[in-house]
């Protein structure tokens, strides 16, 4: 036990380190920060942005900047982006004094009025530009809000995406499918909100909160980067004998996921189960193995564990994923990582959770190719930071008997290697008859590939 | 052809070669004598690949048309597609010599040659250089400047081009059937002018022809053609998509398509699916109906998406008061004009050629668009030309500038 404790010790470092600012951008965006406030998030510096005043006065958070003092004069945008826009680089200065210092910037907003649009893609580039890590959540508005405000996010969207290292994007309207028609317009826009906080609570922990697997911002990256940017999120937190079961069943229920349905189109499934140091091994397989029969063959699970005391009796389950991705990509990128499994985290010591590094050994090199297909920058950043975390690899010898033991682990790798015999197939026939003509060739996309692998859409 | 009020029209497309021949009648209106056809073969993207099979698929169609109308045929208009052809606008400017001020048939030419004065490449020449509007000194909406009095004629042209030797294929093609190409039109057009009637025009309208190898777009904005494009993905692409996704061979992909086919999804009950057979008639494998929707409707929205990109970039979607035709053989699929509508955001139909006399009611179909729009633009030409009578001597001349190479 002693070695336990000097273990968290070493991992406290560099995540306290890592100082987290969260900015809520627009109307939107300070709603989803009361949220988390009301939730309870720690760790983590929230401020609000936006040219309402009486919007900003209503919030809860600490720091709050006004926007377009001179410009608006405490109104609001009126729903034009470019006086969003506009507000925003009139309060330049503030933003980048409230942004300076942070290694780990979340940029929240509503997309498609005029602050949120307006403002944010610049705020996300005062962030970048400042040397921070990036990451943005957003909502799409509802389609009934009107063609003109759903262009003005998509447009929005794509200014974002150019600046922030990783985007999650919320549709308002899948959100609202899957909750009742009859629930007001309110309760619709607050369970949004709260699913939106969750996960920026989630996206917190796993990046603060000490892991026996630890998973990183870049791990976030390679998931949420592969596809189109269409978030899965799920979030449970259970307690009592079946609390395993109860937790996982309760973050698949979660709006965004449709009962885990959606993850049957998913590429890459983030997955963190914290808890106090009491979970078992048990209870790991058990969560994992239910997992596994909701997504895909060609899915790469990426798991991670962190011990957390304050959880007490509850166990906590977070599944991270988005839709569309590429399995060609995913698959690849594994067979990559095969060749430098290097990159080995935590060293835990503790008789019950010994075995776990093995699944880690199992899974993280696939992860760890991701890493270096979707952001070798990144990798080498925190590489530099968690030098302690190489020492685990000596572990590798207990391998064999644990995936006889882990059925969970067991499972994972023969899947992938089906995965990568199939797409292979695939990419050999995928021309067709046009194999031999001349290749039509727009904006960049060979169109004599079928469509439906290009837009990788899961047709079977 | 005896007479010069009959023309004949040749589509040589990817999936049929097409030869519609029309009588003008003294009435001005146009009456279908006789619609030749033969399934193509050597034609892939709407170019000719295989010289001598096309020129016998050519040559299977125009016999019979020749035998179902009753015509020998000298002389077709021919229609042209491919993904080489290329499109912009460009205005012209010709300034009055002092002393003169009225506006001459020769200013006319003059603004017209001024305007198609850009540098293409040297591969390329000139298809078509349409007139979308004049402007004299100035001053907007004149309609036919011919007579007026002004200083400055100023007019927008649409300038289609495309390369050279590819063009050169399809005439001589046609040549060595002993038959004279009266004229080249690019096929959008050509579908534009069997789609789209006067008012259709003037309101605005995009027509898209997606065919079997390309698909061929315009936008008529008041009453000029403001944009047009050739993307060379079409029916086939959907076949080879269908028989890579469901592994199966590509004639049973087209025949799955055609029976089949729908773009729309969550069309059908879950679960659902489709029993191939093989030709003894035996059940084989079993085809989720969701699935085989789910392929078709990617790559028809793709196709969608495409053009509207290109559309879009001019700005031109706004002011489309009549909407969107598809047309051609693919517009056969289910759903499609929802899912256009869908994309382009704007009302959209399937719709066939517009009525004709003659016997015509078999070929009042989306396929035939092209066909019929040949002799339609002929005929076009045909009224245009006691007015215009520069334009048989420059086609003459556009085409003696193809061959000299």
């Amino acid at each position: 036990m002693v070695q336990l404790n000097s273990q968290y010790g070493r991992e406290e470092n560099p995540s306290e380190s890592r100082k987290v600012r969260v900015i809520g951008v627009g109307g939107a965006g300070s709603n989803i920060l009361d949220r988390a406030m009301l939730d309870g998030i720690d760790r983590v510096e929230l401020a609000t942005a936006n040219t309402d005043v009486q919007s900003l006065t209503g919030s809860v958070t600490n720091q709050k900047i006004q926007l377009g003092r001179n410009l608006t004069r405490g109104l609001g945008s009126g729903g034009d982006p470019e006086l969003g826009l506009a507000a925003a680089e009139e309060s330049r200065d503030e933003i980048q004094a409230a942004i300076a210092g942070y290694d780990i910037i979340f940029v929240c907003a509503g997309l498609g009025g005029g602050t949120g649009s307006g403002a944010a893609p610049f705020i996300a580039k005062l962030a970048k530009d400042a040397g921070a890590l990036v990451l943005a959540l957003v909502t799409m508005p509802f389609t009934f809000e009107g063609r003109r405000r759903c262009a003005q996010a998509a447009a929005s969207l794509q200014l974002i995406r150019e600046h922030a290292d990783a985007v999650i994007c919320f549709e308002n309207d899948r959100m609202a499918e899957l909750t009742l028609p009859r629930m007001g317009i309110h309760e619709a826009f607050a369970a949004a909100d709260v699913t939106i906080s969750q996960s920026i609570r989630a996206v917190a922990n796993l990046l603060l909160q000490p892991g026996l697997i630890r998973l990183g911002f870049d791990d976030i990256c390679a998931v949420i980067r592969e596809g189109d940017a269409r978030a899965l999120f799920g979030f449970g937190d259970a307690e009592g004998e079946n609390r395993a079961h109860d937790a996982l069943v309760k973050a698949l229920r979660n709006p965004l996921m449709n009962r885990g349905e959606m993850l049957a189109s998913a590429v890459n499934v983030i997955v963190q189960i914290r808890g106090a140091a009491n979970v078992t091994l048990g209870e790991i397989g058990n969560v994992m193995e239910e997992l596994n029969r909701h997504i895909s063959d060609r899915t790469q699970l990426m798991m991670g564990i962190a011990i957390d005391s304050s959880m007490g009796s509850r166990l906590s389950v977070s599944i991270i994923s988005s839709l569309g991705g590429n399995p060609e990509r995913s698959v690849k990128a594994g067979y990559l990582a095969l060749q430098e499994p290097e990159q080995f985290e935590p060293a835990p010591t503790a008789t019950m959770v010994v075995p776990e590094p093995e699944i880690r050994l199992i899974d993280e090199p696939s992860a760890n190719g991701q890493k270096a297909v979707a952001s070798p920058i990144l990798v080498e950043a925190l590489r530099s930071k968690e030098p302690l975390n190489l020492e685990s690899g000596e572990d590798a010898g207990s391998k064999k008997e644990v995936v006889q033991a882990g059925k969970s682990a067991s499972k994972a790798p023969p899947k992938k290697i089906e995965a990568k015999q199939e797409v292979l197939q695939f990419d050999a026939v995928s021309r067709g008859r046009f194999e031999k003509s001349e290749p039509t060739i727009i904006d960049g996309q060979d169109l004599d590939v079928p469509a439906f692998l290009r837009r990788r859409v899961n047709v079977n | 052809m005896a007479r010069d009020n009959i023309f004949a029209g040749l589509e040589i497309g990817t999936t049929k070669v097409c030869v519609v021949v029309a009588e003008a009648r003294h009435d001005n209106t146009l009456k279908i004598l006789g619609v030749g056809n033969a399934p193509s073969r050597g034609i892939r993207k709407g170019e000719i690949v295989d010289f001598e099979t096309a020129k016998r698929c050519v040559h299977d169609a125009v016999v019979d048309a020749e035998e179902r109308s009753d015509v020998e045929i000298s002389e077709v208009y021919l229609g042209i597609s491919g993904g080489h052809i290329r499109s912009f606008n460009n205005r012209g400017v010709v300034v009055l010599e002092e002393g003169r001020e009225e506006i001459d048939e020769q200013d006319l030419e003059d603004v017209r040659t001024n305007a198609r004065e850009v540098s293409l490449p040297m591969e390329d020449c000139v298809l078509h250089t349409i007139i979308q509007h004049y402007y004299v000194d100035g001053q907007d909406g004149v309609l036919n400047p011919l007579g007026l009095f002004g200083k400055k004629l100023e007019a927008d042209f649409h300038i289609v081009y495309g390369i050279r030797t590819r063009i050169q294929n399809a005439i001589r093609c046609v040549k060595e059937l002993e038959l004279e190409t009266a004229d080249v039109v690019i096929n959008s057009f050509a579908t534009a002018q069997a789609v789209l009637d006067k008012n259709y025009k003037q309101l605005g309208a995009l027509v898209i022809d997606i065919g079997g190898g390309t698909t061929d777009f315009v936008v008529y904005v008041e009453g000029a053609v403001k944009q047009s494009g050739v993307i060379s993905v079409g029916g086939d692409h959907i076949t080879n998509d269908l028989s890579i996704g469901l592994k199966i061979p590509s004639a049973r992909a087209e025949k799955l398509k055609i029976e089949e086919g729908d773009v729309t999804l969550g069309n059908s009950f879950p679960g659902e699916t489709i029993v191939l057979r093989d030709e003894t008639g035996f059940a084989g494998r079993e085809i989720e109906r969701e699935t085989l929707n789910q392929i078709i409707h990617c790559r028809v929205r793709e196709i969608f998406e495409i053009v509207q990109r290109q559309v879009e970039g001019d700005q031109n979607l706004n002011y489309l008061g009549a909407g969107v035709f598809v047309t051609g053989g693919s517009s056969q699929l289910r759903g499609i004009e929802h899912l256009a509508s869908e994309v382009f955001g704007m009302p959209a139909r399937t719709t066939a050629p517009l009525p004709l006399a003659g016997v015509t009611s078999a070929f009042e179909h989306p396929q035939f668009s092209t066909a019929i729009g040949l002799v339609r633009y002929a005929h076009l030409v045909h009224l245009d030309r006691p007015m215009t009578r520069g334009i048989l001597s420059r086609t003459m001349k556009r085409l003696s500038g193809i061959f000299r190479t």
